[in-house]
């Protein structure tokens, strides 16, 4: 069974408005945006708001069309554009913050779209790529906070929370603060470990 | 508190009802809404988003059938009709039909008189009962004055303002109408209004403004008083939206004041 194949069935049995932390070896990073998206866009039916202060959105979404994924119902928060001063894309799909150190307005993007999300009566799940990306550029404090009102606000909305962290870049602090915050913790290693997913 | 319909409510006994905003952050963050009749200072520097929240509140009062009315100082109300259309709330039959109506004070001064640049005691209660009586003909539920500011340099005095915004205040009230008054002041201002006065007299004090945080700037609302109700004094980031004014609380941990 493929890597995607096996994040699949384990974001497919997760209870509604759970949180859950994905620990990512780096090398297993697309397979598991390709499960993400195929299993909640696809098969839940849900928006799929992804919070990237990884890579631009535009880099994101040229490799999910490589991958053949559906981006139809991929919302993007993009926290990394505009700080890099990469050109910005006028789209529906996209919602920039000006910096990843502005946390309070990535919360106010996110329920704006739970909002515009709930018009069409269809709830989201938030992708949060990543912890990691995030601790350059907020001390641990904030984030913790943010993760806290993050994932407690979308509970109450019955929506799902997942948080990548990868795992080489992962500190023990990083890996308590969203511990702390998620009630499950997904571990994909890479195709060179034998891709398991526990 | 148990939830009748989308705009009435009914509180225990002992609390008054409320004036529901619509705008979903600050009616948590007051505990219901406005407590009705109040008059409330929304008060801050440019660009913080007074003039668009207060346009907000009318909006969704129109939607849900209470009468609202918008006296317009500074600006005509033509430009100000724009900032509301790109609302998806927003439905021009709200203004056809008479729920919703934009009145420019400039007009009112020329018909009753008051193109002066000073207004005596006299003045002012021409003024008042004009406004009241306006309300009272339109049957208004919800009432913006933008700015209350733009008016008191009229007054020049602070016995003229006091008297000025009670008057206002207790012709308002008397008619269920509960008014928000804008309020500019300075980014450096350590006062809620430019006079100090009218922070005194009002019922409730919004406190709208810019926080720069690490070179980030980012507008935030605070509730300073509310008469009539239990409300939050926490500071919150908020985001204008065409879904609406959004609110959340402002991070601590990153050392903001």
């Amino acid at each position: 069974m493929s890597i995607s194949s096996e994040v699949g069935e384990k974001l497919l049995s997760l209870p509604e408005a759970s949180a859950v932390a994905m620990r990512i070896d780096i090398n297993a990073y697309f397979d598991v945006i390709k499960a993400i998206t195929e299993i909640f866009a696809r098969e839940k039916n849900l928006n799929v708001v992804y919070i990237t202060a990884t890579l631009p959105s535009a880099s994101l979404l040229n490799a999910m069309r490589l991958l053949e994924l559906e981006t139809d119902h991929v919302y993007f928060v993009d926290a990394i554009s505009r700080i890099m001063t990469s050109a910005i894309q006028k789209s529906d799909h996209i919602m920039y913050v000006e910096s990843p150190t502005m946390l309070e307005n990535i919360l106010l993007k996110v329920e704006y779209l739970y909002k515009k999300s709930s018009v069409e009566n269809k709830n989201i799940v938030v992708v949060l790529d990543s912890i990691n990306s995030l601790a350059i550029h907020n001390n641990h404090r904030i984030l913790s906070e943010f993760l806290h009102i993050m994932v407690n606000n979308l509970r109450t909305k019955e929506a799902n929370t997942i948080i990548m962290a990868i795992e080489e870049q992962s500190t023990d602090e990083l890996l308590n603060i969203i511990g702390f915050v998620c009630d499950e913790t997904i571990v994909v290693k890479g195709p060179a470990e034998g891709g398991d997913v526990e | 508190m148990t939830a009748m319909s989308d705009n009435l409510i009914e509180f225990p006994r002992g609390e008054r009802e409320r004036c529901v905003t619509g705008i979903e952050g600050l009616d948590n963050i007051l505990n219901g809404g406005i407590p009705r009749g109040n008059t409330v200072l929304l008060t801050g520097s440019c660009g913080t988003g007074k003039t668009t929240m207060s346009l907000e509140f009318l909006v969704h009062g129109a939607l849900a059938g209470e009468n609202s009315l918008f006296i317009s100082v500074t600006e005509a109300s033509t430009k100000l009709l724009r900032n509301i259309i790109p609302y998806e709330f927003f439905d021009e039959s709200l203004i056809t039909s008479g729920k919703l109506t934009f009145i420019d004070m400039p007009a009112m001064y020329e018909r009753l008189g008051l193109e002066k640049s000073e207004f005596s005691f006299e003045d002012i209660v021409l003024l008042v009962d004009a406004i009241g009586q306006i309300v009272e003909e339109l049957k208004i539920k919800r009432l913006v004055i933008d700015s209350i500011t733009s008016v008191c340099y009229r007054l020049k005095t602070e016995e003229k303002i006091r008297d000025f915004i009670l008057r206002l205040g207790k012709t308002l009230s008397e008619k269920g109408c509960t008014t928000i008054l804008v309020s500019e002041i300075s980014p450096a201002e350590t006062r809620y209004s430019l006079y100090g006065v009218e922070e005194a007299i009002a019922d409730g004090i919004i406190l709208m403004g810019n926080l720069e945080r690490r070179g980030d700037l980012l507008r935030t609302l605070q509730v300073v008083k509310m008469r009539g109700t239990q409300h939050s004094r926490t500071k919150y980031v908020l985001d204008l939206t065409p879904v609406g004014v959004l609110l959340v609380p402002l991070l601590k941990g990153g050392g903001g004041d």
